[in-house]
This record gives structure tokens, C-alpha cells and sequence, in this order.
């Protein structure tokens, strides 16, 4: 179950900071074969997987103005942007241009429609997982358990998650379009903040003061020189370095850290400039 | 008679379907190998099987560095022509038989001799399970490199590595890899959309410890590949944990844990369940590597500001610092016989293979390649297989360190790394 409960998480802050699609497969264990069984070709897991940032969304401008009106209409109706139509006695749209933008800016908002399948989600697992997400969310004390330890409150509890996630998608809109940048970058075999990135720091600390109910993750990366063991380290420092700045303002409890080391590089060349673009903090608010 | 329990073990496994197999082809070969000829084997009754026996015999061989095997146009039968690889300056002819005595079982029979003064120098018959032919030629190719050259050879051994694939839509799988030491019966044991680090064998070869960012961070998961035993979750504090090292007892494990921060190598009892610390700055410490006897660990730890190798004798607690040459020295693992360390070597902007003297601190670059990773000693401490690049794609390459022959391994359309190479079988 615990697979399925990260997985959710995992689906919606991805979705909230246009991080690439996920596709969970998850590692699966031969535990269960018999002793003079060798392992065999680990099949896929059948899990669902909730995408809410799917290829639906993916519309550009440019598309957007290569389709006709009934096309822009339909898109429109199926993000939820109904009321936002203005059509002639036959049918015929009017605002277009106003459509197109409306679309554009939908676009990485977590829409009604997405928010209705995550709730689906949600109801279809047990207390127990409901329970452990609301954990990881940061949600403990919305959780009311009886003596038994049962959950009492999973209605309730299945809003707040679903709130908590359109808010987080919220504020990661707001932060894209503040213009505050959200990865730092560093020099080789560093973990120095310079003046420039205490700065961005400074500016991710207001905001989350001003968004009381955003959780940060700090992902520290390396480039790929150097042993992999050894940039894991390095990647977790980096991250650390920049949740030392944070919790000069009180705000290590919000603030979780992690290490890729070189295992997700942004650019793949072997060059200085994917090097460049490679050792880095992401800040992914959830 | 001899009876090789093992056998019978080991031919469950190879009766599995094979995954993509790595391709191995030997790039550098020098001219002052051991020149031995292995005639093909005559096969006695329906074993279709045993004519590959000698053909795998002479890959051995040939890869590990020291040999130069061939092979003869005829089956030798019972009489040989000594003169004729006299002529040929071959100091060695093998020759063998396999016969079925029944639906699943059959004899293997092997002769060696000594081409100069005509003496046998080996024979023995044993008796073999049906489908156990590459196990029992990996068995005779270590006889051969023993009676040979008075070493143990490495290849009744397994390797275990991590590939990398991409689908068109950019998406990654990882796959945690076994095989035989060859490269032959891969298989998968562990199959994941997140990164995979560090596989290592236990030296009992039950157990497999490795890195799995499947929790969205890293941490470390001992398997069981062979067992019906459930995978077990090493400790972790508030961040990393990885780097796992077998301790030879099988039982513990030295990682690197992260606790407030602060990344130190523990030592692991997957029996007490205990956890125990065996360094302490507040520098990165990780990358540990137990030496053959369990006394010490070598480790990677920027304690001075520079990425340097230090050893921690861990009877007397005392740590000192093994490299002196050049700013970048990691990843140390052990030779077998406890007295170098390879490790990964900074030279300019390249990062390369090296062999460090531990008592002498005689440093010497192994290859001219870019970004060398993961280095680790075949269980004869004759070759070294190691993770680099070529054609900007990851592959395994193994070095003999007698001659610095190289035999790459590649796969195609995936990234091949993390190799490891187990101890011998039981």
C-alpha cells in the first residue's frame, strides 16, 4: 500500500512544478519464488498510476491557434472553462483569443476535473493510507482517531488532502510567475551559497511565509565527474546548504531534503555546460 | 567418482529464459600469452550441449589475460601428435570427452598435457547434471588457469550490474543485473523507474546489497536473488543512505548513513539488527570497502577539503590517510590479497582506474579514459571490471592487470554500469 501512497504525493507536486511525467514501476522483489527457483524477468507492476498532468493539458499557444473554434469549444468543456465561452445564437464562438489564453493559462493548474479524479483516488484507499499520506503532507493534525486508533474523520480528511494539494499547485503558480528562480546552481566539488543565491533563498523563505501550508523539498544534484557514492554525498550537502539559510528563518520543519548525486542529470552531454546545469538544488514546493 | 552437488543447483538456473546478453569483445590482446590449444570436445551419445564446452573453455582463457587458446581442427581421440604442437610452439594441449550415461546425467572427462616433456599434467572425470554444461565449464576453466599457472582462476564466478534503458518517450528502467562471470544467464532481480546504485555480492554469493532511490531517496536493500527470503531495509536516519560493503562474515555491512547531516559510515548486523558508527567527522565520509581479512575499511572522505582515500584499521581505531597523489582519490575496494587498492584517480579532467600499493603509496594509472567509476577485483585479484564510457555510452570494461589486456562489455540499446564481481561459488 505504501507504494500506492507515495506514488499520490509523488503525482501531484509533479504536476504542480511541471516536472516530467511519472510513470511508477517500482522495484519488485522476488520473495516470493521458490528456493530452487532462479529469479526470472521481473514482470511490470500492474499499479495504477495517476497522471494529472497528462498529455491532455499539453496544449502550446501555437496549437491552440491551429485548431478551429468547435475544436477550441471542446477543449475548453473538458477543462472545465465552460462558463467562460461566449457564443452567438448558432453556436458560433466569439471569444476566441480570450479562449486561447484562458486554455494557456489553465494549463498547469490543477483543474476540477483532475482534482475530481484525485478525490476518486483517494476514497478507493484504506484508512490506513489515507492516514500516512496526511502524515507526509503535513496534515497530522487534521487526522482524529478513535481509542482503537480507526480513523474518524475520512471525509474530512480526504478534503483537506485534496485542498492541500490544489493549494500547493496554487502557490507554485504564484512562485512561477513572482519570476523567483527555482533551481541554484553551484562550482565543482562546492556546496558554497553566494551572495545572488542567498538572495533567491531569502525570497523562497517569504513566500513560504506567506503560504503557511507549503511543504518544501530541496533536491541536491552533482554532474557526473567523480564517483557516484561519493556525488550522492555531495548532492545531500548542497540541499543542506541551502535549508541552513531557510531555517534562519524558522522554516527547517517545512523543509525536507534530498540527494539524486548524478542520477538525474538535467543535461546529458559531457561537457562544462551540462556539468554547469547539473550541479544544482530544484526547490519543489508540495 | 566425483560428484558435484553444485551442479545440480546451479542447472535450475541456467534453464531460465536469458535476458539481453552482453556482447564481450577483447579490444587489446598482447603477444606473450600462454600458448595452449583446446581441441573440441568428443561428444559420446545425444548430449548436443557438450560440444560447447570447449568453445566456452577457450573464451575463459582467452579473456582473462594470460592465455592464448586456440583451437584444433580435430577431435583428439587417444593418440597425440606431440610433435605437431611442438612444431607449433603450443605449450599445452586440452582435450576432453562428455558422455551420456542416462536422460539427465552425463561424464565429463578433461586431459591436460604438457606438449614438451609429453606429461599429463591432469585428468578427471565428473559426473554432471543435464543442463549444467556452462557451469562445468566454467569449473574446468578454473582447473585449467590452476594447473596452468598455479593460480586460482575467476570463472566459476557471477557478476552483478546495473543497465540502464530509455523508451522513446525518454522514460528510464533500471535494471539490477546477474550473470555469469562471462556475461552469460543474465538475469534481472530487480527492476525499477528509479535510479539503482552500487549492487554488491555478499562473499557467501547468497545476498545481493544495493542502492534503490524507489522511495524517492536513497536507501540501501539487501535481496536474497536465490532464497524465499523477503528483501530487508537497512536503517536510515533523516537523509541519504548508501555505499553499502560486505564484511567478509556475510553478516555485516558497512554504509554510509546521513544523520543530521552529517554522512559517517556505520556498520550494519543483519542478525542483532544492531547499528554501529565507525567514523565520526564531520565530513563526508562514505564509499567503504572492508578489507579481505574484515580489519580495516578503506573509505572516500573530503575531511581536508580534498576528496582523498583513508584506511580505518578497526581492531586499534586508528585512520590514516592512503593517498597523497593528485586532488581527487575515491571509490577505494580491496585486491584479494589485502596489499592495493584500486580506486578512481583524478588526472587533469579525466577520471581514471589506478592501482595504489597500500605499504609503498606507488600510484599507477590503469587506462586513458575520461570518467572510469566502479572498480572491483575478480576473486583471483587478476582482473579488475570497472564502469566507463565509450562513445558517450556506459559500459563495463575488464583489465588484466598482468598486461593490461581489456575485454569490453556492452549491451546494446542500454547503459551498462555499477558492476560488481562475486566470490567464488560454494
Amino acid at each position: 500500500m505504501s507504494k500506492k501512497i507515495l506514488l499520490i504525493t509523488g503525482v501531484i507536486f509533479l504536476s504542480s512544478c511541471a516536472t516530467t511525467n511519472i510513470q511508477e514501476l517500482g522495484d519488485k522483489f522476488l520473495d516470493l519464488i521458490n528456493p530452487s527457483d532462479a529469479p526470472a524477468e521481473v514482470t511490470d507492476l500492474s499499479e495504477q498510476v495517476l497522471v494529472l498532468s497528462g498529455e491532455a493539458g499539453g496544449f502550446t499557444e501555437e496549437e491552440l491557434e491551429a485548431l478551429s473554434n468547435d475544436e477550441l469549444i471542446e477543449i475548453a468543456k473538458e477543462k472545465g472553462l465552460e462558463d467562460r465561452l461566449v457564443l452567438d445564437a448558432d453556436g458560433n464562438l466569439l471569444n476566441r483569443d480570450e479562449i486561447i489564453k484562458a486554455l494557456v493559462e489553465s494549463e498547469s493548474l490543477l483543474d476540477s476535473a483532475t482534482l475530481e479524479s484525485a478525490t476518486q483516488e483517494l476514497k478507493s484507499l484504506s484508512d490506513d493510507a489515507l492516514i500516512e499520506i496526511a502524515e507526509a503532507k503535513g496534515l497530522e493534525d487534521k487526522i482524529v482517531l478513535d481509542e482503537d486508533g480507526e480513523l474518524q474523520n475520512r471525509e474530512e480528511l480526504i478534503e483537506a488532502l485534496v485542498e492541500g494539494a490544489a493549494a500547493a499547485v496554487e502557490a507554485a503558480k504564484e512562485l512561477e510567475n513572482s519570476g523567483i528562480p527555482s533551481t541554484l546552481y553551484f562550482a565543482f566539488d562546492d556546496t558554497e551559497i553566494d551572495e545572488a543565491a542567498t538572495r533567491v533563498i531569502i525570497e523562497h523563505a517569504n513566500f513560504m511565509q506567506n503560504h503557511p501550508n507549503v511543504r518544501l523539498r530541496l533536491e541536491g544534484h552533482a554532474d557526473e565527474r567523480g564517483t557516484r557514492e561519493y556525488n550522492l554525498a555531495l548532492g545531500e550537502n548542497r540541499a543542506l546548504s541551502v535549508k541552513e539559510v531557510l531555517g534562519l528563518y524558522n522554516l527547517e520543519d517545512r523543509v525536507v531534503v534530498v540527494s539524486y548525486g548524478e542520477e538525474r542529470p538535467v543535461a546529458i552531454e559531457h561537457n562544462e555546460e551540462a556539468w554547469e546545469k547539473n550541479r544544482r538544488v530544484e526547490f519543489v514546493y508540495y | 567418482m566425483k560428484f558435484l552437488k553444485a551442479l545440480i543447483l546451479s542447472s535450475v538456473l541456467l534453464s531460465f529464459s536469458a535476458n539481453a546478453l552482453l556482447e564481450v569483445s577483447i579490444i587489446k590482446s598482447k603477444e606473450e600469452l600462454f600458448p595452449v590449444v583446446i581441441a573440441p570436445f568428443r561428444v559420446v551419445g545425444d548430449v548436443q550441449q557438450g560440444a560447447e564446452i570447449a568453445n566456452i573453455i577457450r573464451d575463459n582463457l582467452n579473456r582473462s589475460g594470460q592465455f592464448n587458446a586456440l583451437n584444433s581442427n580435430e577431435v583428439v581421440i587417444d593418440k597425440i601428435d606431440f610433435n605437431f604442437w611442438q612444431e607449433h610452439k603450443k605449450d599445452a594441449l586440452i582435450f576432453g570427452k562428455i558422455e551420456k550415461i542416462s536422460s539427465d546425467v552425463f561424464n565429463v572427462y578433461i586431459y591436460i598435457y604438457d606438449v614438451f616433456t609429453e606429461k599429463s599434467l591432469y585428468e578427471t572425470k565428473i559426473e554432471v547434471h543435464n543442463s549444467g554444461i556452462r557451469r562445468i565449464a566454467h569449473y574446468l576453466s578454473d582447473k585449467i588457469y590452476y594447473v596452468l599457472l598455479g593460480q586460482k582462476g575467476s570463472f566459476d564466478t557471477r557478476l552483478s550490474y546495473v543497465t540502464v534503458s530509455e523508451n522513446n518517450k525518454g522514460k528510464r528502467t533500471y535494471r539490477l543485473q546477474i550473470s555469469d562471470s562471462d556475461g552469460y544467464n543474465p538475469q534481472t532481480v530487480v527492476k525499477s523507474a528509479h535510479p539503482i546504485l552500487s549492487p554488491t555480492w555478499s562473499s557467501d554469493q547468497n545476498k545481493l546489497a544495493y542502492v534503490s532511490f524507489k522511495n524517492k531517496r536513497s536507501e540501501v536493500f539487501v535481496i536474497y536473488p536465490f532464497l524465499k527470503i523477503k528483501p530487508t531495509k537497512l536503517p536510515k536516519f533523516d537523509g541519504i543512505a548508501s555505499s553499502p560493503s560486505w564484511h567478509p562474515d556475510g553478516e555485516n555491512i558497512a554504509l554510509t548513513i546521513s544523520k543530521k547531516g552529517n554522512k559517517d559510515i556505520y556498520l550494519y548486523n543483519l542478525k542483532t539488527e544492531k547499528l554501529k558508527r565507525l567514523t565520526t567527522n564531520i565530513a563526508i565520509d562514505t564509499e567503504a570497502n572492508f578489507s579481505p581479512n574484515g580489519k580495516s575499511i578503506a573509505f572516500t572522505s573530503n575531511r581536508t577539503g580534498q576528496v582523498q582515500i583513508y584506511i580505518k584499521n578497526l581492531e586499534t581505531g586508528k585512520i590514516s590517510r592512503a593517498t597523497f597523489n593528485g586532488t581527487y582519490n575515491a571509490k577505494p575496494v580491496f585486491s584479494p590479497n589485502g596489499k592495493e587498492l584500486a580506486i578512481i584517480h583524478r588526472v587533469g579532467k579525466d577520471y581514471r582506474l589506478a592501482l595504489l600499493n597500500i605499504a609503498t603509496r606507488d600510484l599507477t594509472v590503469m587506462t586513458q579514459n575520461k570518467s572510469d567509476e566502479s572498480p572491483y577485483f575478480s576473486p583471483n585479484g587478476g582482473m579488475i571490471i570497472f564502469a566507463t564510457n565509450r562513445d558517450n555510452k556506459g559500459i563495463l570494461s575488464i583489465i588484466s592487470i598482468h598486461n593490461n589486456q581489456i575485454v569490453e562489455l556492452t549491451q546494446k540499446d542500454s547503459v551498462v554500469r555499477e558492476p560488481s564481481w562475486s566470490n567464488y561459488s560454494n
